[in-house]
């Protein structure tokens, strides 16, 4: 009689138990599968942007203060022979919308010549960098609004801003960012945004960010201090941050969904514990005759844990992967927009999040039925068989 | 004669460790929803209180919110063609010009270690009479100091803003200003705002222009009608209803909770049949038990009801404990929570509060999930075939 056997046997045996627990585990699990996704992508997208060594200087009192845009030079002149800084890309905040539409498209115009280099991870090409820099309307749009307006490369888009002076200007699309990262942007080129704000009579040569490419994470941090301290005291304080801390204050600002999102993972593992924790306890009350009638005919204890034990971890594992994999297909087939909810364009499971599901799980399994399994090594064959169920 | 309850409550303590666990799925469940459904009230009450059909919010054309529109002086004096704004006693039009800005402040929660961005609102006499909610809890700025008033939830949830401290504000952050009140706003948004004198505060932010207005319609006139002045070519701005510009606003909130509830629903369907599982294994355990209920007097209905209160009894337990976790973690690890509008890019500051109400509500979705979770069971305990069953080993 092998292990498995008696392990599919008792599973067998009470075929609704093992259905309700399946499915108490299988809900919960799918919540975990997704929460966990949601942190592993942060985290790529943490790691992602810590090696791009961007520092983000913008202006101390709040992002919407502008900066003078000469600014960028004082900062490059703080490392003359370039061995920290690679190179600064000041931007502004445009902050347009496809006309008649509600949804603010994160855009952004970007010095030009710069821009290409500081955003290397756009992954432009030769031919797009050159193109980026001959047309003085182009644009670089990552597929979050290409997708939701069908934009595509040589298109040409309105987009009406939603700040002063609320300028309506037409870009030609030079390209769509494949990177995921950088889906929800939409960039264009300072020089035109300057030259159009001037033709409406509105100040230009400001910007809300520089953002300053370093080529060490030495570098960077040296730079972040240095760059703070120069503008120190004067009326354009800066305050110079990682991208991943600039990240940070948005998504705490959007809410802290990836803190939410820990939270249920945390919640969801505690009570799968107790679903499979209450459902080993019960299949042990019920079955205390039989481990013991095991137990008579000469079982040992090992064993008998053994196969509480694994009925336990067993159950678990099939429940997990109820949930972890209905989950998974509907996420691949229809993924979860979170466009408005957090830097994440959209959710998508992971592989090492369906992993990590699975082996918690298993965990779980183990944990909820130590106990069960303890107690039916301990049982006294003779007392047991005595006790009326 | 139903059965006692104390039947009931023995028969749950008997089996200590199912209970407990049972218990334990539902406090869990509760909790979080306890938690959401207090942010969620939080949310519905501080737009409630901003949704005055009579205050207009006026904005120029092509802005999504107060924080990024620019209203010229010239273009502001327009408003005063409008007839259908309400006079106070010296004639003088509810007509309110404001400006926005913000500072970035540390949070208190996490001792300074995050920032958010906390709007401040320049404003005249006639704010205090456009917007009839804001009541000052103390001193009002005086004009010709640099002083400033701060509402009571940005008080509590940012560092530096008691009575007495100094902000710097301005462009620069370079103009100290005095704290010298707080107030309240009957727990709308403007709670979360900091206030000053339009003048000193365009000064400090270099603003030759209003970001945006905002004034009382008599009680008999049309909005519609008054908005679509507004929009006309004889003022050219854009206006909107109080409630219309905080629904927008909270769009994204919203959309917040919308997830966090489709999380809580589907772990309230894990906690049904979790429940289901106790009640089957309890009646599978009590099946000579129930039948000889049976042969004693007690009817089917008795049965059944009996076994669908068991349930009741148990998923109300781990309501109340529930309850009581999350009220315990409010009070220990924080109440406070704050959110980005839409486009304001200005943070509206909430406190969850676990109300009467709410713990009602919570107690109700657990006897609703107590009963749905017994049901079968308890049905199939009614069901049992005495005779057989007593016969049974």
């Amino acid at each position: 009689m092998t292990l498995t056997y008696v392990l599919m046997q008792n599973l067998k045996r009470n075929r609704l138990r093992t259905a309700l627990t399946l499915v108490a585990f299988a809900l919960p699990m799918g919540i975990f599968v997704l929460a966990i996704s949601f942190v592993v992508a942060m985290v790529q997208l943490a790691q992602q942007s810590e090696k791009q060594l961007r520092l983000a200087v913008h202006h101390k009192t709040t992002l919407t203060n502008l900066l003078p845009a000469g600014m960028r030079r004082k900062i490059e002149a703080l490392d003359p022979d370039r061995s920290r800084l690679r190179a600064v890309c000041g931007m502004r905040w445009f902050g347009g919308r496809v006309p008649d539409t509600q949804n603010t498209l994160t855009s952004l115009a970007a010095d030009a010549d710069t821009f290409p280099i500081v955003y290397s991870d756009v992954g432009m090409t030769e031919d797009e960098i050159e193109l980026w820099n001959r047309e003085r309307t182009a644009a670089v749009v990552g597929t979050g609004p290409a997708d939701t307006y069908g934009w595509k490369v040589g298109d040409r888009v309105v987009l009406e801003s939603t700040v002063p002076p609320y300028l309506t200007l037409e870009f030609k699309i030079v390209k769509v960012i494949s990177n995921p990262e950088r889906s929800n942007f939409f960039y264009f080129r300072l020089d035109y945004l300057n030259e159009s704000r001037e033709a409406v009579g509105a100040s230009s040569a400001r910007c809300n960010i520089f953002w300053t490419k370093c080529n060490s994470a030495e570098g960077m941090r040296s730079l972040q201090a240095q760059i703070d301290k120069t503008f120190a005291n004067t009326p354009d304080e800066t305050k110079s941050e990682d991208e991943n801390a600039f990240a940070a204050s948005f998504t705490q600002a959007n809410g802290n969904l990836p803190g939410l999102m820990q939270a249920m993972a945390i919640v969801v593992v505690f009570i799968v514990t107790l679903v499979a924790g209450n459902t080993m306890m019960m299949s042990f009350r019920e079955r205390t005759c039989e481990l013991a009638i095991f137990k008579a005919i000469g079982f040992q204890r090992g064993r008998i844990f053994v196969i509480v034990l694994a009925e336990s971890v067993m159950l678990s594992f099939v429940g997990s992967l109820c949930g972890v994999i209905p989950t998974s297909l509907g996420l691949l087939y229809f993924p979860l927009t979170l466009t408005r909810l957090g830097p994440l364009p959209r959710l998508e499971v992971s592989f090492s999040a369906v992993i990590a599901s699975i082996v918690i799980a298993v965990a779980v399994g183990f944990a909820s039925g130590l106990w069960p399994a303890f107690q039916s090594m301990r049982l006294k064959p003779a007392d047991a068989l005595r006790k009326i169920a | 004669m139903g059965l006692p309850i104390s039947y009931h409550w023995r028969n749950l303590l008997v089996r200590k460790t199912t209970t407990l666990l049972t218990l334990l799925v539902v406090a869990v469940v509760v909790g979080v929803f306890t938690w959401m459904m207090g942010f969620a009230s939080s949310l519905t009450r501080s737009l409630a209180v901003a949704s005055d059909e009579t205050k207009l919010l006026i904005l120029k054309r092509g802005a999504t919110a107060e924080s990024n529109s620019a209203i010229p002086i010239e273009d502001f004096n327009r408003l005063n063609q409008l007839s259908a704004i309400v006079r106070d006693e010296d004639n003088i039009p509810l007509l309110s010009p404001e400006m926005m800005a913000q500072v970035s402040l540390p949070r208190a929660r996490d001792g300074g270690a995050t920032f958010a961005n906390v709007a401040v609102r320049g404003v005249t006499a006639a704010a205090f009479k456009v917007h009839r909610n804001v009541k000052l809890l103390g001193k009002g700025f005086t004009t010709g100091r640099r002083e400033v008033i701060v509402g009571q939830a940005a008080a509590k949830q940012f560092a530096g803003l008691n009575v007495g401290d100094t902000i710097g504000l301005g462009y620069g952050s370079d103009r100290g200003y005095k704290v010298v009140g707080h107030f309240s706003a009957g727990g709308g948004p403007m709670e979360s705002e900091i206030w000053g004198y339009l003048p000193s505060l365009m000064n400090a932010y270099n603003r030759k222009t209003y970001s945006c207005a905002s004034l009382r319609l008599s009680d008999d006139a049309d909005s519609a009608a008054a908005i679509e002045r507004i929009r006309g070519p004889a003022i050219q701005l854009e206006a909107k209803t109080e409630r219309q510009y905080w629904q927008a606003q909270s769009a994204g909130i919203r959309r917040y909770l919308t997830v966090a509830y489709a999380l809580v629903a589907i772990m309230s369907v894990a906690a049904i049949f979790s429940i289901a599982n106790t009640m089957f294994s309890t009646v599978a355990g009590r099946t000579r038990e129930v039948a000889m209920l049976r042969t004693i007097g007690y009817s089917q209905w008795r049965i059944l009801t009996g076994f669908v209160f068991e349930s009741i009894l148990l998923t109300t337990v781990g309501g109340i404990v529930g309850c009581l976790a999350c009220v315990a973690w409010l009070s220990l690890v924080g109440n406070t929570k704050d959110m980005f509008g839409a486009t304001n890019f200005t943070t509206l500051a909430f406190e969850i509060r676990v109300t009467p109400a709410i713990v009602l509500w919570s107690l109700l979705s657990v006897v609703a999930v107590g009963v749905i979770g017994s049901l079968i069971p308890a049905l199939r305990a009614a069901r049992t075939p005495v005779v057989s069953a007593l016969r049974a080993p």
